[in-house]
């Protein structure tokens, strides 16, 4: 019995850091720049192809490529808020029919690119670690001390750095904060490239665990939205619990019923906490 | 006086077009014209309340499974199990409205995008009432009173007359006070709440009556079909009505037509490419969005104005 309920929590913890990864992204870009960024599957897609591509196909180092495609995508996202979204700052609806706009084209160019098929690439790391009757796969293991280490990372930055306060601020209040002297035009492409790169390592990392199509993206938005609505839209701390209860729930019913029971379950447990509180769990009503 | 008596002639003449055209391809495609305007049309009432909701793939698919069902499993008649459907699938807006439309904006996005994907696992894991992935097939086709609808041509004219209960309705509506007050919401609902007017409520009640016409529709289609199936029913329903929209443009119910018009023909010249489908819509509607975000629509009144303009200076 305890034996399975570590095995849960192992479980649980390790889809739990992969959600939180999509989440952080998707939730920094529309606190900052109130934009649902509806192609945030789609970067994780595109991640996942260039781990394709460059492991897969050429065959180089895959932890340089997984860096290389999350900085990639990072720069492509930047490069998306300066030419597509920034016109629609403020306009929330046609802003998130934009993002819809690039979420199509992008799956559609990687469908013309490489097929409808699924790909897979081979896993850089394999076999299991054994301690008594809990079993936990290496190559999730490694998925989950590299994700801690960009959290890290993304933590030390967001609280630390002139740059992440400066974000903080915008989050709270732009008008306040441009007062201040920090300016969107610096934030805005800073927010959107950064929660794309996050989007990026996710899909990176996730490559050789899962297999790579055009369409792959659904599922882990899905997710990410779930865990917003559970943590409360725009707000960090927020996705971080939203992410662990998310992960937490969907491997206890998905090891006593089945996955899709448990992402059914899920959207039970939004419903209830939607009807104790409105926002999310530390989520702030909206302006 | 004049505009009901081209109203009605223009609807003639629709009505008619495939028992002078003959072709049973074109008529399909009519068929699927009328539905996607219901649909269409759907989508922009909720457009006006400033809200997208994405749970329209599922309220279309409640719709088709409800009314197969009830004809399948209860042997009730066409017209009974079409509106019972709808009727329910209404009442399933009305409580998932409760909840969803308590905050306003974006969470009302993401919920009835989960939503959508809730019912659509729902159709896949419910093996014993909704078929599990193949879904139901060989579903009755319409009839009534012993009456039974079997060419083409007889469906054309049934989607036909929903296409145009759905204008109306919907054009009555814009035109009268709740219309005033449904726009409003999108523009200032301060203001209108000022006024001692319960937003909720009005929220709730159009985002109750588009799932009304989404299911009929949704019925219709799977009727149509003969054959219902989950994959139907995701989130691209949703995407594809929201382009209609735009394309067409949200402010006229008469662009959203042409949105639809347009939306449901351009896939059947790119028969050999669907890959393309994607790629097009995408690039439609980022150029759409950035240099005509009213739609045809929008353009066409911008063209009749500057005309006027010219004729009279």
């Amino acid at each position: 019995m305890l034996h399975l309920a570590t095995q849960i929590v192992i479980n649980g913890l390790a889809s739990s850091l992969v959600y939180i990864l999509m989440a952080l992204g998707f939730t920094l870009i529309f606190g900052i720049m109130r934009i649902v960024n509806f192609a945030h599957g789609e970067l994780y897609m595109v991640a996942s192809f260039l781990v394709y591509f460059f492991f897969g196909s050429l065959g180089w180092n895959y932890y340089l490529v997984v860096i290389l495609a999350a900085v990639s995508v990072g720069l492509f996202g930047a490069g998306l808020e300066r030419v597509l979204l920034r016109p629609f700052i403020g306009r929330e609806l046609n802003g998130m029919i934009m993002a819809l706009a690039i979420s199509m084209s992008l799956q559609s160019a990687a469908f013309i690119l490489f097929g409808p098929d699924e790909h897979s690439v081979p896993r850089p790391i394999s076999g299991v670690i054994q301690l008594g009757a809990i079993v936990v796969p290496l190559d999730r293991l490694a998925v989950g001390i590299i994700t801690l280490l960009i959290l890290g990372v993304f933590y030390l930055f967001m609280r630390y750095s002139k740059l992440g306060l400066a974000m903080r601020a915008v989050v709270q209040d732009e008008e306040i904060a441009s007062i201040h002297g920090v300016r969107p035009k610096v934030i805005h492409p800073l927010a959107f490239g950064l929660g794309s790169m996050l989007a990026g390592f996710a899909g990176a990392l996730m490559a050789p665990i899962y297999t790579i199509y055009p369409y792959m993206g659904y599922q882990p938005m899905l997710k990410a939205f779930i865990v917003v609505i559970l943590g409360g839209l725009g707000s960090i701390p927020g996705a971080v619990l939203g992410g662990v209860v998310l992960g937490l729930t969907e491997s206890v019913f998905a090891t006593l019923i089945s996955t899709t029971i448990a992402t059914m379950i899920s959207f039970g447990i939004i419903i209830l906490i939607l009807l104790v509180k409105p926002t999310g769990l530390l989520g702030r009503p909206s302006r | 006086m004049k505009s009901v008596v081209i109203s009605v002639a223009v609807a003639a003449v629709l009505a008619g077009l495939p028992f002078l055209l003959r072709k049973p391809f074109l008529t399909h495609v009519g068929i699927m014209i009328a539905l996607y305007i219901t649909l269409a049309l759907s989508m922009n009432l909720m457009l006006r309340i400033g809200q997208i909701s994405f749970a329209h793939g599922a309220f279309m698919g409640l719709g088709a499974y409800g009314s197969a069902l009830l004809m399948m499993r209860l042997g009730l008649p066409f017209p009974a199990a079409f509106l019972g459907a709808a009727l329910g699938v209404t009442v399933v807006a009305w409580l998932v409205g409760l909840i969803f439309l308590r905050i306003k904006g974006v969470y009302f996005v993401l919920l009835t995008f989960s939503f959508n994907a809730f019912v659509v696992l729902l159709f896949i894991e419910w093996v014993s009432i909704f078929g599990g992935s193949n879904g139901l097939a060989n579903v009755p086709p319409p009839g009534w009173f012993g009456y039974q609808i079997q060419s083409r041509n007889e469906f054309y004219l049934l989607a036909f007359g929903l296409a145009i209960f759905a204008y109306s309705s919907v054009r009555a509506i814009y035109r009268s006070e709740l219309g005033a007050v449904i726009t409003s919401l999108d523009e200032n609902e301060a203001l209108t709440r000022s006024l001692g007017i319960d937003s909720r409520q009005y929220r709730l009640l159009t985002f109750c009556f588009s799932a009304f016409l989404a299911a009929l529709a949704g019925a219709l289609y799977g009727h149509y079909l003969t054959l219902v199936t989950p994959d139907d029913y995701g989130f691209s329903v949703s995407v594809n009505l929201v382009v209609m929209n735009v394309i067409g443009g949200v402010a006229h119910p008469i662009g959203v037509v042409l949105g639809a018009f347009l939306l449901v023909i351009l896939p059947e010249f790119l028969r050999d490419a669907k890959q393309y489908q994607g790629l097009l819509y995408g690039i439609l509607l980022t150029v759409f969005l950035m240099f005509m975000p009213e739609g045809l629509y929008g353009a066409m009144q911008r063209l009749r104005r500057k005309k006027e303009a010219c004729l009279s200076g």
